[in-house]
C-alpha cells in the first residue's frame, strides 16, 4: 500500500489515535446498550443489595457486685451450601460423630439437589458449640489436603459444609435465681423474648433493636453498615452469694420438714432492695424448654410474687400495729384470754383451744393468742382496721419489678364476702390472702420507722453506655416512727420470753411465727398448714428481713418449730456475708 | 474604443503591488502540528481526569469493602467479648468457686468466729459500677481528620482566611 503523499506521519498518528479513542467509545458505548449488558443491570437491581436485619445483642444480667447471671455466648448454625457439595456421606458421618445429629437425616438433606433461586442451603444443626465447630473445621482442613476441592468424589471431602456465628443467651449460674431471672427463649432465633422475672419485665429493655437493612453490595456505594447498639443490661439488687446461701437453706429446710414447697425472701427494709428470693421449684435456665415439666398446672413460677396464700399469724403485725398507732392498745395493756371470743356470731379459739389467762399485748403476741388479736381487731373497730390493712398494702399489689405478680383482692365492709367475723379471722391471718411480697412491703413499715418501701430487683441499669441507678421509693407511711419502734421492741421481747428457735446468739432480731391452716374441700384441715416466720435485724438498725414460708411441713405443722429454724439459719449466714457484727461488737464501734 | 479602454484602466495601488500577507502566513505544516498537538493536549487532559477519577473510584471501592470487612470484623469481635465473658462468668460461678474454695481448704465460717476490725476511712464494699453516670460527657476527638472531609475549595477557603487573619493580626 502507497500512503498518499498528502498525509504526513503525524496525520497518519493522528487518524490512528483518533480510530482507536473511537473505537474505546464505541466499545463504552456497546457495553452500556448491549443485551449483556441489560442483564447485568437486571442482576445488579437483583443482587446489588442485601436485605441484612440487624438486631441488638441481648443486654447482661449482673447482680449488685457485677457477677454476670445472664450473658451471651457465640455458637454457630452449620448447614450446607448444595451447589458445593460432592460427598453427602461424608458430611453426615461428620455431622453425626461430632455434633451427634442423625446420620441419616442428615444424609438426606445433604443429598438434596442444587437447584437456583429455590433449594441452595439447607440448616442441619443449630446452637452448636465452638470447639464442636472447631472439630468439624479441622476434619474439613484435613480432607482438603488429602483431596483438594473434592475432586475425587470418592475420598471424603466436607465441600460445602458451612457455619455462621450468632449469640445464644446463657446463664453461667445455671438455676440459682432462677425465679427472679426469668428466661429468654432463644431456641426461637426470630421471635424469641423473655418470660417470667426480670427477662420478662424489661424484655423491651433487654432486647434493644430488630430491624431490617438494606445494604449496597457496590463497595462504591457502602459508606457505612448500619449497627444496632446493645439492649441494656441490667445491675440487680440479688445478692449471688446471699442468694445462694438462701436456696441452700430452703432446700434443706424443704427437704427435712417435708414440706410440698417453700419460699424464703430477704430484703432491706430501709430500701426496699430485695437480697435474695428464693423459692421451689426452680429449674435450669440453659434448660428452659423443661419449663412444663417443673411447673406443671397451677405451680407459678416465683411463689414469693405469684402464690397467694393465708399467712396466719404473721398478720398480727399489722393488727397490732394499727392498734398501737392509733393508741387503742398499748404494750402492756391487760387482757384475760378465756378462750374464746364471739365475734359475729362465731366462736373464735387459740390455735391450741387453750385459755391463757391474763396477758399484755406482748404476751399476746408471743403466744400468739388468736383470742387476744380478735378482742384487740374490736376494739379498733371496723372501720380503723381495714384503713389500716389498706395502708399496709394489702389486697393491692406492690408492683414489684418482677413479672407475674398477683394479688388476692381484700374482702371489706360492704362487700357480698365479707361477713362480722372476718374483722376476728382477719385480724389472725385467717380469711384473707397475701404474697410473701406483700408481707414484707408491709412489714418494711414497722422495721422501717414506719416508712415503707416499694421491693424492687432493679438496682441500675446501663443503656448507651450510662449507669443509671434506681432510687428508693417510700410508697407510705402507715404508722408513725414511734408505733414502729414500740412494736419491733415488742416483738424482740417476745421472741426473747419466748427462747424462740428463731433467736440468733449476739444479734437481737424482731420476728413473728405463723401457723395457717389450709382449706381443703372448703374446710380448715388441721394436719395441712402454711408454716411462716417474718422477721428482721438487728432490730435498732435494721438491715435485713426475711421472710419465711413452708407450705404443708409434714415433719410438725407448726411455724414456731420449722420456719423459726429456717430464719435463724438464713441470719446466721446474712450476718456474715454482710458483715454485720454482733450488737455489742456494733454498738462499741459506734460508741467510739 | 481604445481610449474608453484606457480610460477604464486605473493605475495599480503601491501598496497592493506587495504581498504583505504572505510575509506573515505560517507554514502549512506547523499549523497542522498545533491541531495535533492541541489535539493530543485535550486528549491527555481527559486521560489525566479519567485516571484521577479511576484512581479515587478504586479507593473510594476498596475503602468501602475495607468497611465491610471492618463491619464483620467488629461484630465478631463484640460475639467474641461475649462469649469471652459468658466463659469467664461460667469459670468464677459460684457452684465453681465454692468447690475452689473447698478444694483450697477453706470453710464456711461461723458468726462467732469472726473477727470485726474497724478499718478508717473503709466505707464497705461498693456496689457494681459497669459504667459512668449520666452526666458525665465523653471528649472524644474525630474519628476522620479535616482533611478527609473538606473539599479543595474549602481548604483554600480556608487558608485564605487564616492568612488574612494573620496579616490583620500584624498590621
Amino acid at each position: 500500500m502507497r500512503i498518499p503523499k498528502s498525509l504526513t506521519r503525524i496525520q497518519i498518528l493522528g487518524i490512528a489515535l483518533t480510530l482507536f479513542a473511537g473505537l474505546i467509545v464505541f466499545q463504552m458505548i456497546n457495553i452500556q446498550t448491549s443485551a449483556h449488558a441489560k442483564n447485568l443491570n437486571q442482576w445488579a437491581q437483583n443482587y446489588g443489595y442485601q436485605v441484612t436485619t440487624i438486631q441488638s445483642e441481648r443486654g447482661y444480667i449482673y447482680d449488685r457486685w457485677g457477677n454476670l447471671l445472664a450473658g451471651n455466648k457465640e455458637v454457630y448454625e452449620v448447614g450446607v451450601e448444595l451447589q458445593y457439595v460432592v460427598n453427602p456421606a461424608a458430611i453426615a458421618s461428620a455431622m453425626a460423630s461430632i455434633v451427634g445429629s442423625d446420620y441419616t437425616t442428615i444424609l438426606g438433606e445433604a443429598s438434596q439437589p442444587y437447584v437456583e433461586g429455590q433449594s441452595v442451603y439447607v440448616t442441619l444443626a443449630d446452637f452448636v458449640d465452638s470447639d464442636k465447630i472447631a472439630e468439624i473445621d479441622k476434619l474439613k482442613t484435613e480432607y482438603n489436603k488429602s483431596n483438594p476441592n473434592g475432586q475425587n468424589q470418592i475420598l471424603p471431602s466436607l465441600l460445602g459444609l458451612v457455619w455462621t456465628a450468632h449469640l445464644q443467651r446463657i446463664y453461667p449460674e445455671n438455676d440459682l435465681a432462677s425465679n427472679v431471672i426469668g428466661f429468654y427463649s432463644y431456641l426461637d432465633r426470630e421471635n424469641g423474648r423473655g418470660y417470667n422475672g426480670v427477662e420478662e419485665e424489661y424484655n423491651d429493655l433487654l432486647a434493644g433493636i430488630k430491624e431490617q437493612v438494606l445494604i449496597p453490595l457496590d463497595p462504591y456505594d457502602l459508606q457505612a453498615i448500619p449497627t444496632a447498639p446493645a439492649g441494656a443490661s441490667l445491675v440487680l439488687t440479688i445478692d449471688r452469694e446471699i442468694q445462694r446461701a438462701t436456696e441452700s437453706i430452703l432446700d434443706k429446710a424443704v427437704k427435712s420438714t417435708g414440706s410440698v414447697n417453700g419460699t424464703i425472701v430477704v430484703m432491706n427494709p430501709r430500701n426496699g432492695e430485695i437480697l435474695a428470693m428464693a423459692s421451689t421449684p426452680r429449674m435450669n435456665l440453659n434448660e428452659y424448654w423443661n419449663y412444663s415439666k417443673i411447673y406443671t398446672a397451677g405451680v407459678p413460677f416465683n411463689k414469693a410474687i405469684s402464690q397467694v396464700y393465708e399467712p396466719g399469724s404473721v398478720f398480727k403485725i399489722f393488727t397490732m400495729a394499727a392498734a398501737l398507732d392509733t393508741n387503742t392498745v398499748k404494750p402492756d395493756t391487760g387482757f384475760v384470754d378465756t378462750g374464746v371470743i364471739e365475734v359475729g356470731g362465731v366462736d373464735i379459739y387459740n390455735w391450741d383451744r387453750g385459755a391463757w389467762g391474763p396477758q399484755t399485748m406482748v404476751g399476746c403476741l408471743q403466744h400468739s393468742l388468736n383470742v387476744c388479736l380478735s378482742w384487740v381487731a374490736t376494739q379498733l373497730g371496723t372501720t380503723k382496721f381495714y384503713e389500716y390493712l389498706d395502708r399496709f398494702g394489702i389486697g393491692h399489689r406492690t408492683n414489684i419489678d418482677l413479672a407475674g405478680e398477683e394479688v388476692y383482692p381484700l374482702s371489706e365492709p360492704g362487700d357480698p364476702t365479707w361477713y362480722e367475723v372476718n374483722l376476728a379471722t382477719n385480724s389472725f391471718g385467717q380469711g384473707v390472702a397475701v404474697t410473701p411480697i406483700q408481707m414484707l412491703m408491709g412489714a418494711s413499715a414497722i422495721a422501717n420507722d414506719g416508712k415503707m418501701v416499694a421491693p424492687h430487683v432493679l438496682k441500675a441499669y446501663i443503656q448507651d453506655g450510662k449507669q443509671y441507678n434506681t432510687n428508693t421509693q417510700i410508697v407510705g407511711m402507715p404508722i408513725t416512727a414511734d408505733t414502729a419502734h414500740t412494736l419491733t421492741n415488742m416483738l424482740v421481747t417476745s421472741l426473747k420470753q419466748e427462747s424462740s428457735d428463731a433467736l440468733v446468739d449476739g444479734y437481737s432480731v424482731a420476728g413473728k411465727t405463723g401457723t395457717a391452716e389450709i382449706p381443703v374441700n372448703g374446710e380448715y384441715s388441721s394436719s395441712q398448714t402454711n408454716a411462716s416466720f417474718i422477721g428482721w435485724g438487728p432490730s435498732d438498725d435494721p438491715q435485713f428481713m426475711v421472710y419465711v414460708w413452708l407450705e404443708k411441713p409434714a415433719t410438725n405443722i407448726w411455724g414456731s418449730v420449722v420456719a423459726a429454724p429456717v430464719f435463724r439459719d438464713e441470719v446466721k449466714q446474712l450476718v456474715v456475708l454482710m458483715n454485720i457484727p454482733p450488737d455489742s461488737v456494733r454498738l462499741n464501734l459506734q460508741g467510739n | 474604443m481604445t481610449e474608453t479602454a484606457n480610460h477604464s484602466r486605473r493605475p495599480t495601488p503601491f501598496w497592493k503591488k506587495f504581498n504583505f500577507s504572505q510575509a506573515f502566513k505560517q507554514a502549512p505544516w506547523r499549523s497542522q502540528i498545533q491541531l495535533v498537538g492541541l489535539f493530543l493536549l485535550g486528549l491527555v487532559i481527559v486521560m489525566l481526569v479519567a485516571g484521577i477519577y479511576l484512581s479515587i473510584s478504586g479507593q473510594a471501592a476498596e475503602a468501602g469493602l475495607e468497611t465491610f470487612n471492618l463491619s464483620y470484623e467488629r461484630r465478631s469481635l463484640e460475639r467474641t467479648i461475649a462469649d469471652t465473658k459468658a466463659q469467664l462468668a461460667l469459670i468464677t460461678s459460684s457452684s465453681v468457686m465454692e468447690q475452689r474454695a473447698t478444694a483450697m481448704g477453706f470453710e464456711p465460717v461461723d458468726p462467732t468466729n469472726v473477727v470485726y476490725v474497724v478499718v478508717p476511712g473503709y466505707t464497705g464494699r461498693q456496689t457494681a459500677i459497669l459504667a459512668p453516670p449520666p452526666g458525665i460527657t465523653e471528649t472524644q476527638g474525630a474519628v476522620v481528620k479535616n482533611e478527609y472531609r473538606e473539599s479543595l475549595w474549602d481548604w483554600l477557603f480556608q487558608g485564605i482566611n487564616r492568612l488574612s487573619t494573620s496579616v490583620r493580626g500584624t498590621s
